[in-house]
């Protein structure tokens, strides 16, 4: 294990407010069925009721209470988000690190096929899938991981190529060990540093492409409160309830923003070059 | 340098014929199938086993998918993109006006964007650390962070609701002159336009400082060279280089903005059909839409990776200058 973090980075104030935004988001996700005053999903008022002291934002056009939405808006797409960009990472870096370790046929293979995805947008790729499978959540999980995989494939293989030229890994390959456990147990732990970073950066891809998706209405469906979904919702409104579609609009966001400068904070601390921004 | 540019072609086509593999891949894992997908319980209840046979062998899908592949592979490039099951319609005259519409806000985008970052990423590397770097950093992070559906919806708010200036959706009709969708077209521009200069912006800048701070432009100055001519004769080329390297997902980003841009303005182009596609199961013209959009993308990729060889003389000499596409 190589991960040596710098945390001096946290003097620069951007990185803390990332830091920051991304702690508060996690607390109010995880916490939101404690601190909602009603059910997310229940209807308990009149339709588009005004902000009163029992509604703190009204509530929507079904008459669901609109902060207890607003509390619950980010759960599922974070769920999904980490769990499918969790798949995309272990799976990437380990086929990335095979590709720069095995060279020939199989990384051929791999590339190409990597070339092949990334030429078809995110949103693109879901729909085609999507219009088939449905937008239940293991599907979307699954679509999450396959589509940012050709890029973590990328990215690891070349910083594992460099890894490789070194002199541990032939000292591994004099022992007698087999390629697999040169990949998992040598280069794997050493390319640990860009890995995290990964992961960091296609968070905030994964959780801005989830909510477009839901915006669509090709992503997380309803009743599940979703701020994509909720901004789709609340436009019809917008003239006379303008907090209705400002309000989840402000939370992703932040969300996004905090992922964004949180992903910038890590790769600072691990000394790894993140100079690349959203899309894929 | 010709057979590395028919090579370089050549490699392109063979991303496009496998994503055609893939296209087609993504309908054959649809529980159950597209006839089936496209009658409702209740008709299929009451059709017979033989009357549900009939209406799959006239979809063709009695044949084994290997050969529907080639069949429809075929159909693909002579221009046949198949037909909507619901109203048999063919699926390339339904997109024939979105593929216009679309390609015109793209390139309204791109010729905006794309002088927007080249100077803001200058400016930004040119006084670095500075305010305007400052300012260019500071929006180019909202930038990509702001879902374009947000900031798109807080434009209409500001600029057509509470302000009335521009229309919050656009009335035009899928078949308007572009002169007139233009007229009606400004808010979806801007909104686009702020979501993908971010990206370019970063990347014009990160390329800019690194010839800045070069031995070539070093000795240039040295040599009394105006500062003017050193930015651009010598500098800004260089800047672009990195940027055109990321063609291919500058131009799969624009496309995500348009698709999602178009929702929200209700801008008649290939994003709105695409959504009522998938709501409405038409396989055809999903596919239709996916297979357009990757030949965009690689297209674009394919002329940037030209272009690099034109531009950079390290490559332009070199004997190759294939990488991965």
């Amino acid at each position: 294990m190589t991960l040596n973090f710098d945390w001096r980075v946290l003097r620069h104030p951007l990185y803390t407010l990332g830091l920051a935004l991304v702690a508060l988001h996690l607390l109010i996700a995880i916490g939101a069925p404690l601190i909602s005053p009603f059910d997310p999903i229940e209807l308990i008022g009149a339709r588009t009721e005004a902000p009163s002291a029992n509604f703190w934002l009204g509530t929507d056009v079904l008459g669901r209470d609109y902060f207890s939405r607003l509390l619950h808006g980010g759960r599922m797409a974070l769920l999904v988000a980490f769990t499918g960009v969790l798949i995309s990472v272990f799976l990437g870096s380990l086929t990335g690190i095979a590709c720069a370790y095995l060279r020939g046929p199989f990384d051929h293979a791999i590339m190409r096929l990597v070339d092949v995805k990334l030429a078809l947008p995110g949103i693109l790729f879901i729909a085609l899938f999507v219009t088939g499978l449905g937008e239940s959540a293991p599907v979307l999980v699954a679509l999450i991981g396959l589509v940012y995989m050709p890029g973590v494939i990328r990215i690891v293989r070349a910083q594992a190529i460099t890894q490789i030229s070194l002199d541990y890994v032939r000292a591994a390959q004099l022992r007698g060990e087999s390629a697999a456990a040169i990949i998992w147990r040598e280069v794997y732990p050493n390319t640990l540093d860009i890995i995290f970073v990964e992961f960091a950066i296609r968070m905030s891809h994964a959780v801005l492409l989830l909510s477009s998706m839901s915006f669509l209405g090709l992503g997380i469906s309803p009743p599940t409160p979703d701020w994509g979904l909720m901004v789709s919702e609340g436009v019809g409104q917008m003239s006379f309830a303008p907090w209705l579609v400002l309000a989840p609009a402000l939370f992703i966001s932040t969300l996004v923003l905090g992922l964004n400068f949180g992903a910038e904070a890590l790769a600072a601390a691990l000394g790894v070059d993140a100079s690349r921004g959203k899309v894929g | 340098m010709l057979t590395a540019i028919l090579r370089r072609v050549g490699s392109s086509a063979g991303v496009l014929l496998l994503l055609t593999a893939l296209v087609f891949v993504a309908t054959e894992v649809l529980p159950g199938d597209a006839v089936l997908n496209s009658l409702s319980s209740d008709d299929f209840s009451l059709m017979s086993e033989e009357e549900v046979q009939a209406l799959r062998a006239e979809y063709g899908l009695d044949k084994p998918a290997v050969q529907r592949y080639g069949e429809w592979l075929l159909g693909v490039l002579g221009g046949d993109l198949g037909h909507t099951i619901m109203a048999n319609t063919p699926v390339a005259s339904l997109i024939a006006y979105p593929i216009r519409n679309s390609l015109l806000l793209g390139a309204v985008v791109a010729a905006v964007a794309i002088p927007l970052a080249l100077l803001l990423g200058m400016a930004a590397a040119y006084w670095q650390r500075r305010w305007p770097d400052k300012i260019a950093s500071g929006a180019s992070i909202l930038g990509y962070s702001i879902p374009e559906f947000a900031s798109g919806n807080f434009l209409i708010l500001c600029l057509a609701i509470w302000v009335p200036v521009f229309p919050a959706v656009i009335s035009a009709f899928t078949d308007a002159p572009p002169n007139e969708l233009l007229a009606l077209s400004f808010l979806p521009v801007i909104t686009v336009v702020f979501g993908s200069v971010a990206h370019l912006l970063r990347l014009v800048r990160g390329g800019f400082l690194e010839a800045l701070n070069s031995d070539y432009v070093e000795r240039a100055r040295l040599t009394g060279v105006p500062e003017w001519r050193l930015v651009l004769r010598h500098a800004l080329p260089a800047s672009v280089i990195p940027a055109l390297s990321y063609a291919a997902l500058y131009v799969a980003g624009l496309l995500q903005g348009i698709v999602v841009v178009e929702k929200v303005f209700g801008y008649p182009g290939l994003g709105l059909v695409l959504i009522d596609a998938v709501n409405a199961r038409e396989v055809a013209v999903v596919q239709a839409i996916a297979l357009l959009s990757a030949v965009t993308v690689v297209v674009f990729n394919l002329l940037a990776d030209l272009a690099i060889a034109l531009l950079d003389p390290r490559v332009r000499h070199a004997h190759s200058f294939l990488r991965s596409p």
